[in-house]
């Protein structure tokens, strides 16, 4: 068993609640840092600890909060991120629904440290049944004088509000996000100014991911330096997968980043292997935006070194030969699986989601999406295949935000990888049309960890 | 009828509005529009939109292009019970294509259609993170998951014994 921080507690039963979660050592953290230290030295904590930006994009959390902008007489905010909306993502759905106190917790520590004193948390509309577990838990914190006015007598005060979104994935990328808070239609923001100097309201703004803030709680519990020597390298501290697509144990699961992406596949610890005895063919290890790895370039690098769960190993090779940790959403494809279908509807996810902003992304992914079901519809043309990429190329890179380049990056890796299987698609239309599989030849046969 | 939030609810707008600071009334709107859309019909109509947009000061326009850009507003009329089956690629993997299938089969409608007694509508989504348990459609406030035929059948039987016993 690995360590565990986030999750350790979350099968204890009626951990939802505010007397088990407390009994179970919970709010301690809050108590610590709001009686013993000062705001400065939260900071330089989440800063020695190295914990990065679980939401994706993993940037230092430490640095982002150092730069916020603290003008006299301005009010500073907090948001949440809960806008969960990468395909493969689950992951703070699962904490906020069986453990909510431990974000409530990092959320009061943390609207500490930055100055906050009313703190959002933004979460995706779908999740409806989820905004009553953490109005529930935002009411017990409260009756028990961890949030309003002079919290436990240090003259802080506080307030966390819940706000629904309703139904946009591009109100997870933190300028559209605030422009959503502020009222608006999701359209990112040019940066800069960044969100730390101007955010919410003009306001100086720091906005983390749910798994980002709850981490905070361990990390003032057990020191950041205690939190850096866990993981490797510059991967520090436990991550959360969501595990999901053909294998025997989906699920979400928390790790501590040194262990082997085949470990991870196949241990029974984990997911368990691939569901019915098939063999491996590809996977997207990071979240739908994130390159797709054929089975032997996930299991071992280019150089042939082990693969680790782990931000460097997996983006090791770059997008060439690697992938991306992105926001832990783990989709294994087994070897029955169609690449070209399953690319298609990354596509259509794609041109849904584009806000509409940006020409590149709103025609390209419009572009993509239809040539994608000129594959699919069987009357598919060679040349397709280079239109896609020279489209996706000119996407990437040419968008206010990175939806475009989230567009662009699945389908150029699955074109670099599985070139063939869209060839294949293509001069054996009909036969594509009637079976659920492209080529298999990438599924070679792997050691299996016992 | 003229569209008007009942005092209860209109406690629950003021209630929302005192989250942001004095003149950032405009954050409210989309707790409001769904405040709005459970409250008349499931829907937005041009009447209701105007209306969210009086409560908090807006021009209708503000609310229009907010209503019009976010999935889960419905801006023409839909089914008592609204089934959004997603369709992102881990919930096709696991068979999300032939639930689609199954239920526009069993209720006679395509997607984006009602049936004639207005009791269901189907629609397909994008990715609800929900991956790990699919396939999985919303209903309501609610995530149905790990979908088969047999739990379509009864969802439905249960939608339409909810109607039979609420009449």
């Amino acid at each position: 068993m690995g360590v565990k921080l986030l999750l350790e507690k979350v099968h204890v039963e009626g951990i939802r609640l505010y007397d088990v979660y407390k009994r179970e050592g919970g709010y301690r953290a809050a108590e610590k840092a709001l009686k013993t230290m000062t705001p400065d030295t939260i900071v330089e904590e989440v800063k020695k600890s190295g914990l990065r930006g679980r939401g994706g994009a993993g940037f230092p959390t430490g640095l982002k909060w150092s730069f916020l902008a603290k003008p006299e007489g301005v009010p500073r905010h907090l948001v949440c991120n809960a806008d969960e909306s990468e395909p493969g993502t689950f992951k703070d759905r699962y904490l906020m629904e069986y453990i909510p106190h431990l974000l409530i917790e990092g959320l009061i520590i943390s609207s500490y440290a930055l100055g906050s004193n009313n703190t959002y948390i933004y979460i995706r509309g779908e999740y409806a049944w989820i905004v009553d577990i953490l109005e529930q838990a935002i009411r017990e914190a409260k009756n028990n004088g961890w949030l309003g006015k002079n919290i436990l007598g240090t003259g802080f005060d506080c307030e966390i509000y819940v706000q629904r979104g309703a139904g946009a994935y591009i109100c997870g990328e933190e300028t559209a996000l605030l422009e959503s808070l502020e009222g608006k239609r999701g359209n990112p923001r040019i940066k800069p100014p960044f969100p730390a100097v101007q955010g919410l309201w003009n306001r100086p703004t720091v906005v983390n991911n749910v798994e980002t803030l709850a981490a905070v709680v361990p990390i003032i519990n057990i020191t950041g330096e205690e939190y850096a020597k866990i993981g490797v390298g510059r991967s520090t501290g436990t991550k959360l997968i969501s595990a999901c697509g053909n294998i025997n144990k989906p699920g979400v699961y928390e790790i501590d980043m040194t262990i082997s992406v085949e470990e991870f596949i196949y241990s029974d610890e984990w997911c368990g292997g691939i569901k019915n005895g098939k063999r491996l063919k590809a996977c997207i290890p990071g979240g739908s935006s994130v390159p797709i790895l054929p089975a032997n370039l996930l299991l071992k690098t280019a150089k042939g070194e082990t693969r680790y769960m782990n931000y460097e190993s997996l983006s090791d090779g770059g997008f060439i030969t690697g992938s991306m940790m992105g926001s832990g959403g783990f989709i294994v494809l087994d070897e029955d699986q169609c690449i070209v279908k399953h690319t298609a509807t990354l596509a259509h996810f794609y041109r849904h989601e584009s806000c509409g902003q940006c020409s590149p992304c709103r025609e390209g992914t419009s572009w993509m999406d239809k040539i994608f079901q000129r594959l699919e519809s069987g009357k598919g043309k060679m040349s397709d295949i280079d239109l896609l990429w020279h489209i996706q190329y000119n996407i990437e890179g040419n968008t206010i935000c990175p939806l475009g380049d989230a567009a662009a990056w699945p389908v150029a890796a699955a074109i670099r990888h599985f070139r063939d299987e869209f060839e294949w698609h293509i001069t054996h239309a009909e036969e594509a049309q009637n079976r659920n599989y492209g080529l298999a030849h990438y599924a070679d046969p792997i050691t299996v960890v016992q | 009828m003229a569209v008007q939030f009942s005092q209860e609810k209109m406690n629950k707008v003021q209630e929302i509005i005192a989250r942001y600071p004095e003149g950032k009334q405009k954050s409210a709107l989309l707790p409001v529009l769904h405040l709005a859309q459970e409250e008349f019909d499931g829907w937005l109509s041009t009447e209701t939109m105007d209306y969210v947009a009086s409560i908090l000061k807006l021009t209708p326009i503000e609310v229009y292009e907010v209503a019009t850009f976010y999935s889960m507003y419905n801006t023409k009329p839909v089914g008592k019970f609204v089934f959004e089956v997603c369709q992102t690629g881990p919930c096709m993997i696991e068979g999300s294509n032939e639930i689609i299938a199954y239920i526009k089969q069993k209720l006679g409608i395509n997607v984006g259609e009602t049936t004639k007694d207005g009791l269901f509508t189907l629609k397909t989504v994008e990715c609800l993170g929900a991956c790990g348990y699919a396939p999985m459609m919303q209903l309501g406030k609610h995530y149905k998951e790990h979908l088969t035929k047999e739990k379509i059948d009864a969802i439905v039987e249960e939608c339409r014994n909810n109607i039979a016993i609420n009449n």
